[in-house]
């Protein structure tokens, strides 16, 4: 904005940036300051990741651990878009709700994650549930407060002018709130999605026995600081992957509203 | 409790086999690439279990308190964890021992960085003042509690730190701690990988460190012919590992790996020669509780009173109401059970 | 409906709440319905806070405990706003340096907090360090993403002009540019701050001595749930605490968004 750029010298100093990153990485690992065995270099650690994806470590390839991680956050993620979004909706049109579940909520907000972890294990055992719930309750607030915010925000002429037409609470939310606070929605499901897998991950460092995070793990105790960086590679890119669909989905949804 | 399964032996006695049409599906909880679950890969491999008419679904966990609070929520049936977590989840959870998996005395240590170990084992005075790092609540806290005692160090002249045993790894590795309490095989990675010693292992400090084989006491009331057959599998299986060296390191290797182990064949065979097991006879022996209580009642009340002191629990709970031998006699009483158990091919 | 009687209303509806949930809680727990293995009945909760409180519990008292965590989330939290905000001012303002840095920002924003543990220990040890640089990294990555946004939000006309009358770069700054990103900029410290919080639990998993994630960490050792809801109770309260503090800094810093 400020200084104009082509766009030409943008992808060159891009590039010169994450040159400069891989450089100094490299520079670090080289240089004596840190023992090797604590900070591989970027070709020690990019090796190691191709070798993670071929030969399987602690019973799986990297791409199953990364699936098994996957199977988890989806399953965490919908249910969190699918209680919190209604939620957040509901919370927005009826006063008495919003009174009900915001101090409960607030309350909640601050509360880690993996501070569930035990209660998860108590709760669930080893089913499916414990991770569901610790991805749940890192993704569930941000669509509950976009979901609300997005209802809250809709412009008053339109709630006043469904309500002369005699529309019921039903069709209030669904035909009038809902349409007019989808970007609000997806910005949250963004950020919902992004916490839900660090939680995932979290949970995964802790108690399970798949996925990257037990991957991180099992590289520590062995003393393989390339494996714990390949999990963190992995873990980068499909956070990243999960963010730029999420995003283009965003981007899509402002087009069609001809924004 | 303690009537559990004497009111039910009579009814079962010699019925063992006879259901072995049907396979019943058992829950094992163990954690990976640990000795004493060694014979479950065994087992599994051998057909053992389907033998008997089981059909075990596993679950691992990193470490015993996470599976011990599985059990709250019957997520396993029967599995082996260590003697601390054991006697946690008699008190919690109503856990009953039912057999030991191995003596652990060796393979729980207290371990220093290669630097400072013989300072530390020339004069363990000097580990006063130190900070120790390990896993609250396992059976390392108890191996270094019992090596703190034997040089006359009490707790409070020590800074402790509990973390995971992957992160005790890391923070010896790296020389950000000195002093850590480890089990085995960790500490065979931490004595290959990075130079560290064992100063003190629970034998060296002459506590009894057993493994625990636990069961849920509604499965047990339940199924206890299960159980006894659960037993005779592990027993089994032990039994052919004592004779088949050669072909026990060479699945060991294939367990460790996949549990994320990878240690040398030397550390390998240390695990057999320094790990006791008991089979049918030496588990009822040391369980046996005829005059002054078992030898098991003994040990397991010594880890509930480091525990008392430790603070995880307000009395140390009565040995009689959690360890019973009467499942092993089950296997005893049954002729065709205890021949599969000594089998040793 | 004035903002005042909606506040009432809110204040209302919210104690009646908690009123009703803590009853059905006392009534849950005393008739059996709920289960004291999976959930700890109050008096099970009293006794553990009263423990906590008194005697001490995990090392320490609570105080200690929860003045320690707070003390590691102020260095944390200070740390990355120090970084963060004028990085991501920097970014939003000038197009090079953007490009520069933000492909490497790219690649470690997805990496969860927690997954810098394994690292934070064979770099910086078991002392608070190593916990203040995860929760550094948990708050760097919304406040530089707010500040970058900040600075882009401002009406470009508005820079234009101020340029075209040839004001001072220092003064632009001062006048324009910070004033115009504080918003957003104070958006991004509240996510930092709860995002602090949320990571101080793994944080202290480090070897902590004393710290509430220390002590929540204990009571899952000790499968103790009534100490862990007592923990988690605290966490929530020093949360809630500081996000007050960081709004009352907010209305100072921006006296002209008075409502």
């Amino acid at each position: 904005m400020h200084d104009r750029l082509s766009r030409r010298s943008f992808i060159a100093l891009s590039a010169l940036g994450l040159g400069g990153f891989f450089a100094l990485w490299a520079l670090l690992a080289a240089s004596a300051l840190v023992p090797k065995l604590f900070l591989p270099s970027p070709v020690a650690v990019a090796e190691r990741f191709a070798e993670l994806t071929q030969q399987p470590f602690v019973g799986y390839t990297l791409q199953q651990h990364l699936l098994s991680s996957f199977g988890r956050f989806g399953a965490g993620f919908a249910l969190a878009a699918l209680i919190g979004v209604p939620l957040g909706l509901a919370m927005g049109w009826f006063r008495w709700l919003d009174g009900v579940v915001s101090p409960l909520f607030d309350a909640l907000r601050f509360v880690a994650p993996i501070a569930w972890v035990p209660f998860a294990a108590l709760w669930f055992g080893t089913g499916i549930g414990g991770p569901i719930l610790i991805i749940f309750s890192g993704a569930f607030p941000p669509c509950v407060i976009n979901a609300y915010r997005g209802a809250k925000y809709v412009e008053p002429r339109f709630v006043e002018a469904a309500q002369t037409l005699g529309a019921s609470h039903w069709r209030m939310i669904t035909e009038v709130l809902l349409p007019a606070s989808v970007p609000s929605i997806v910005a949250g499901l963004r950020i919902s999605a992004g916490l839900g897998w660090q939680s995932l991950v979290g949970a995964e460092l802790i108690v399970a026995s798949s996925g990257v995070g037990y991957l991180m793990v099992k590289g520590q105790s062995n003393i393989s600081t390339a494996t714990v960086m390949s999990g963190m590679v992995a873990i980068g890119i499909v956070g990243f992957a999960i963010d730029l669909l999420l995003r283009s989905l965003e981007a899509r949804i402002h087009r069609k509203r001809g924004r | 409790m303690k009537t559990v399964g004497k009111a039910l032996i009579g009814v079962l006695t010699g019925a063992a086999f006879g259901a072995q049409a049907q396979v019943a599906e058992i829950k094992v909880s163990y954690q990976p690439a640990l000795y004493w679950a060694l014979p479950f890969h065994v087992a599994s491999e051998k057909g053992w279990w389907a033998e008997v008419g089981l059909k075990p679904v596993f679950s691992t966990f990193p470490a015993g308190v996470p599976q011990i609070a599985a059990s709250a929520s019957k997520s396993w049936d029967v599995g082996g964890t260590g003697s601390v977590p054991a006697v946690l989840g008699a008190v919690r959870y109503n856990l009953l021992t039912v057999g030991l998996t191995n003596d652990e005395s060796v393979g729980n240590a207290l371990l220093a960085t290669g630097a400072k170990a013989a300072g530390f084992m020339n004069n363990p005075q000097s580990i006063r003042g130190q900070t120790i790092v390990l896993t609250a609540n396992s059976t390392g806290d108890y191996a270094v509690q019992s090596c703190l005692a034997k040089w006359g160090l009490k707790k409070s002249d020590v800074t402790i730190k509990s973390m995971g045993q992957a992160e005790i790894i890391s923070a010896m590795s790296s020389n950000n701690a000195d002093l850590g309490g480890l089990w085995a095989p960790n500490i065979y990675t931490m004595e290959e990988k990075a130079g560290a010693k064992v100063i003190c292992s629970g034998k060296d400090a002459g506590a009894i460190v057993p493994g625990a084989l636990v069961v849920r006491a509604d499965y047990a009331k339940e199924q206890p012919q299960n159980v006894a057959k659960f037993l005779a599998v592990y027993l089994r299986a032990w039994k052919w590992m004592s004779t088949h060296r050669a072909e026990s390191v060479a699945m060991m290797k294939k367990f460790y790996e996949v549990g994320g182990v990878t240690i040398s064949e030397a550390s390998m065979n240390k695990e057999f020669d320094t790990r006791p097991v008991y089979d049918l006879a030496g588990q009822l022996k040391v369980m046996n509780r005829s005059g002054a209580g078992s030898d098991v009642d003994k040990w397991m009340t010594q880890i509930g009173e480091f525990m008392k002191a430790a603070g995880t629990m307000p009395e140390v709970p009565q040995a009689s109401r959690y360890i019973t031998d009467d499942f092993l006699k089950m296997v005893e009483r049954d002729p065709k059970l205890k021949a599969f158990a000594n089998q040793s091919n | 409906m004035t903002a005042g009687a909606d506040r009432r209303f809110r204040l209302a509806i919210g104690t009646a709440t908690v009123l009703a949930l803590a009853a059905i809680w006392g009534v849950g727990s005393a008739g059996q319905w709920i289960a004291p293995i999976y959930f700890p009945p109050p008096g099970e909760v009293w006794t553990a806070f009263v423990q906590v409180a008194v005697q001490g519990y995990a090392d320490g008292m609570l105080h200690q405990h929860f003045l320690h965590s707070c003390l590691l989330v102020l260095y944390g939290f200070v740390a990355a706003v120090a970084v963060g905000v004028p990085l991501g001012m920097l970014m939003g303002w000038s197009r090079r340096a953007e490009a520069i840095l933000n492909p490497a920002f790219l690649l470690l924003r997805p990496i969860p907090p927690l997954a810098w543990i394994p690292l934070a220990i064979v770099w910086l040890g078991l002392g608070d360090a190593a916990k203040v640089l995860v929760i550094w990294f948990a708050a760097f990555v919304p406040s530089v993403i707010n500040s970058y946004a900040g600075v882009r939000s401002i009406e470009p006309h508005l820079l234009e002009a101020a340029r075209s009358l040839g004001i001072p770069r220092a003064m632009l700054l001062r006048e324009v540019l910070f004033p115009g990103a504080l918003p957003l900029v104070f958006t991004g410290l509240r996510l930092s701050l709860q995002a602090c919080w949320t990571t101080l639990v793994a944080g202290e998993l480090i070897g902590a001595i004393t710290g509430l994630g220390h002590l929540l960490y204990q009571g899952g050792l000790d499968i103790y749930p009534a100490m862990i809801l007592v923990g988690m109770v605290a966490v929530a309260l020093a949360g809630g605490l500081m996000t007050a503090l960081l709004t009352l800094l907010e209305a100072r810093a921006m006296p002209w968004r008075g409502r």
